[in-house]
């Protein structure tokens, strides 16, 4: 039977494989989501979190930037109400509370092609992923060469190289890519993963969202 | 590698053409045509039920009947006679079969499916290699066979360029284009159905085993295992450039996945990754394949990317600085010393800098060859396109350019040379420096900057070889 992880399972997962996540953590009420929100510091992104909602964005289950406890509880409970309204029958987990990511959208992914096999794609995220359909894909496993080559075929990285605009460590990106190579490939139980977006930054590298279908 | 099992198909001793044939309207009649007017120095034996004398040799009704041994059966049979034929072929121990009829899996009838299937099964009990069904043939200059049906491809050039084609037809369009542009063939190879020969096993054995093939050119529709094909080429880098066309390049995925990953994966998107991780250089057209087959056959590669442009009319030059970016290379920067030369040997009524316009030379083959010289012996420059266009004021161009490739050592850089004349004017000096020294001729200035950016893009595959 396949079996979807979304949201915060999603990246437990990965935090558990050993790959860079956003701190986020599942609030159930309001008030667990301001302390989490004030451990964590602000700016914050609320998120939905219900086995019903896969695509959060179109669902318009985002609230974000949060830089208060008092913008939190607003967004809480808008977020809860529309969901409700919506869905009665459906069940709300909660609400994730996460650090708000920054910097250069990727997304990342694997899929199993029928004549190659599983395949690793990178590709500049955020708007861009349809519009422009910026990718470059590699049959996995990749090697270090493989990566580097990844990123420099998008057309994105232009903006990642502009030491103007960002300050992004290429090599940060080339391990990640190699990571995410190695977990699909010790875990052929895999069908696909789309880890979108994951943010890039002068600071490091880190999945804010992912989608993980296993079997 | 179990490329040594090709050995004895592509370089066979004896021939059995199983089908051959008196009648035009057979394919055994052109397969014996190919190999006698190919010249084929080895023993054919003709196989026809009648008996008959088939081209003027003795023929035998069935393979069974022929004493000696066979490395190679041609089968033109119809397709329901195969598995018989195959049979006969394992237990008279023959090493290779070409298969040249048609009507097995390619076809729309289901029953093609299962005779293919079935003559793999016959082909792995004898482990007998099959080239196609469903294939054109073979040639092999080299080795001087041409077991194809088209006698005329018996015309190819030797050479060092191993063209391994999915497609008859595009095999057939290489070898006539090929013919025309002076490029010289180490082998030309329609694989057809792949029953049990593929891709990477032919570039196994290309690699290993071939000495004669120095580049080799593939021209990929799909395969059911194309993975078996990019761990070869992988295991292969560095050793011999790889080049390819993919035809089929929809971009669209036939996934129905909500994922984003598996919507934007189009199989073409992901046979693009899978060349660049396989070290294998894609090309965009026809045209360009066989363009940089010729110049990774001819040229040295260049030990960077910085080009100089010297051409014997502004425009050309003009047209090929412009291609130069947008094939990964640079105009290169002379030394003073180099623009020294240039200057004296140019009045500064043209450009004098890269690109050379040595128009003012008009008149003087000398100063042309000096320019070319000082040009290439720039410390700068790693390579140069060098064009002239012929008008009957340097109607001696071309031969001095000969002579002086005659007299030359070989040049170390890469120069692709376009040359243009009327129909039948400068051929024979065109042939006398083509291909010779370093130097490669091609039609356009564009396409001598799309090959020469391409031999420097194999030069980084290769350097990367370990990688």
């Amino acid at each position: 039977m396949d079996r979807l992880l979304l949201g915060i399972d999603a990246l437990a997962f990965l935090e558990e494989e050993g790959l860079p996540v956003l701190e986020s953590s599942l609030a159930k009420h309001v008030d667990a989501a301001v302390s989490i929100a004030s451990r964590m510091r602000f700016p914050v992104a609320l998120k939905i979190s219900s086995p019903n909602v896969v695509h959060k964005t179109e669902f318009g289950g985002i609230r974000l930037p949060l830089h208060s406890e008092s913008e939190v509880r607003e967004a809480f409970h808008e977020l809860a109400d529309t969901f409700l309204s919506s869905n009665p029958q459906a069940n709300l987990e909660g609400v994730i509370v996460q650090k708000l990511g920054k910097g250069f959208e990727l997304i990342v992914g694997t899929m199993k092609d029928e004549q190659f096999g599983p395949v690793l794609m990178v590709g500049s995220g955020g708007i861009f992923v349809e519009a422009i359909n910026d990718t470059s894909f590699r049959l996995i496993p990749i090697e270090g060469t493989d990566a580097r080559e990844m990123i420099e075929e998008l057309r994105g990285c232009k903006v990642l190289k502009n030491q103007r605009t960002m300050t992004v460590d290429l090599a940060t990106i080339e391990s990640f890519l190699l990571q995410t190579s190695t977990l699909a490939e010790s875990h052929p139980e895999i069908h696909e993963m789309d880890l979108n977006p994951v943010f890039v930054s002068a600071d490091g590298i880190a999945v804010c969202d992912a989608r993980i279908r296993m079997g | 590698m179990m490329s040594e099992r090709l050995e004895k198909l592509f370089c066979p001793d004896s021939v059995a053409v199983v089908g051959a044939s008196n009648g035009f309207d057979k394919l055994g009649y052109h397969v014996m045509k190919s190999l006698i007017q190919g010249k084929y120095g080895g023993e054919i034996f003709p196989v026809n039920p009648k008996g008959e004398i088939v081209w003027g040799l003795h023929s035998y009704p069935s393979l069974r009947d022929i004493r000696g041994t066979i490395d190679l059966a041609v089968i033109v049979v119809p397709a329901s006679l195969v598995p018989q034929v195959l049979h006969e072929c394992g237990q008279k121990m023959v090493k290779g079969v070409v298969l040249i009829t048609a009507g097995f899996r390619e076809i729309e009838d289901q029953k093609g499916g299962v005779l293919e299937t079935e003559i793999r099964n016959i082909a792995d009990q004898y482990a007998l290699p099959i080239l196609g069904p469903n294939t054109f043939g073979f040639v092999n200059p080299t080795f001087e066979i041409n077991a194809s049906f088209t006698s005329e491809l018996s015309l190819l050039e030797k050479g060092g360029v191993a063209l391994v084609s999915q497609s008859g037809g595009i095999a057939h369009l290489c070898g006539f284009l090929a013919t025309e542009q002076r490029i010289g063939f180490s082998k030309l190879i329609g694989l057809g159905n792949r029953c049990n020969v593929d891709f990477a096993e032919v570039l196994g054995y290309l690699v290993e085993r071939d000495k004669a093939t120095k580049v080799i050119a593939l021209y990929l529709e799909g395969l059911d295992r194309p993975r078996e094909m990019v761990e070869a080429a992988k295991s292969l880098r560095g050793t011999k450039p790889i080049i390819a066309y993919k035809a089929g390049k929809g971009e669209k995925s036939d996934s129905a996945s909500r994922f984003h990953t598996g919507s934007l994966a189009g199989n073409y998107r992901i046979w693009r990754g899978a060349f660049r991780q396989a070290g294998i250089l894609e090309v965009s057209s026809i045209e360009e394949l066989l363009d940089t087959a010729k110049v990774l056959d001819s040229c040295p590669p260049p030990g960077g990317p910085r080009i100089a442009v010297l051409s014997s009319q502004a425009g050309p030059g003009m047209v090929a600085s412009d291609a130069i970016e947008k094939s990964g290379l640079k105009l290169s920067h002379f030394t003073a010393r180099t623009q020294d030369r240039i200057n004296s040997l140019l009045p500064p009524i043209a450009m004098r800098t890269n690109p050379v316009d040595m128009g003012p030379a008009w008149y003087s083959p000398q100063d042309i060859l000096d320019l070319f010289e000082a040009v290439l012996e720039d410390e700068g420059t790693d390579g140069i396109i060098f064009m002239a266009m012929y008008a009957s004021a340097n109607e001696n161009l071309a031969n001095e350019i000969a002579q002086y490739v005659k007299r030359v050592d070989f040049l170390g850089k890469p120069v692709v040379a376009c040359l243009s004349a009327p129909r039948e004017i400068w051929n024979d000096a065109i042939t006398g420096i083509d291909k010779r020294k370093g130097f490669a001729v091609l039609p356009t200035p564009e396409r001598s900057v799309v090959a020469m950016g391409n031999l420097w893009r194999v030069k980084l595959i290769m350097d990367n070889g370990e990688g």
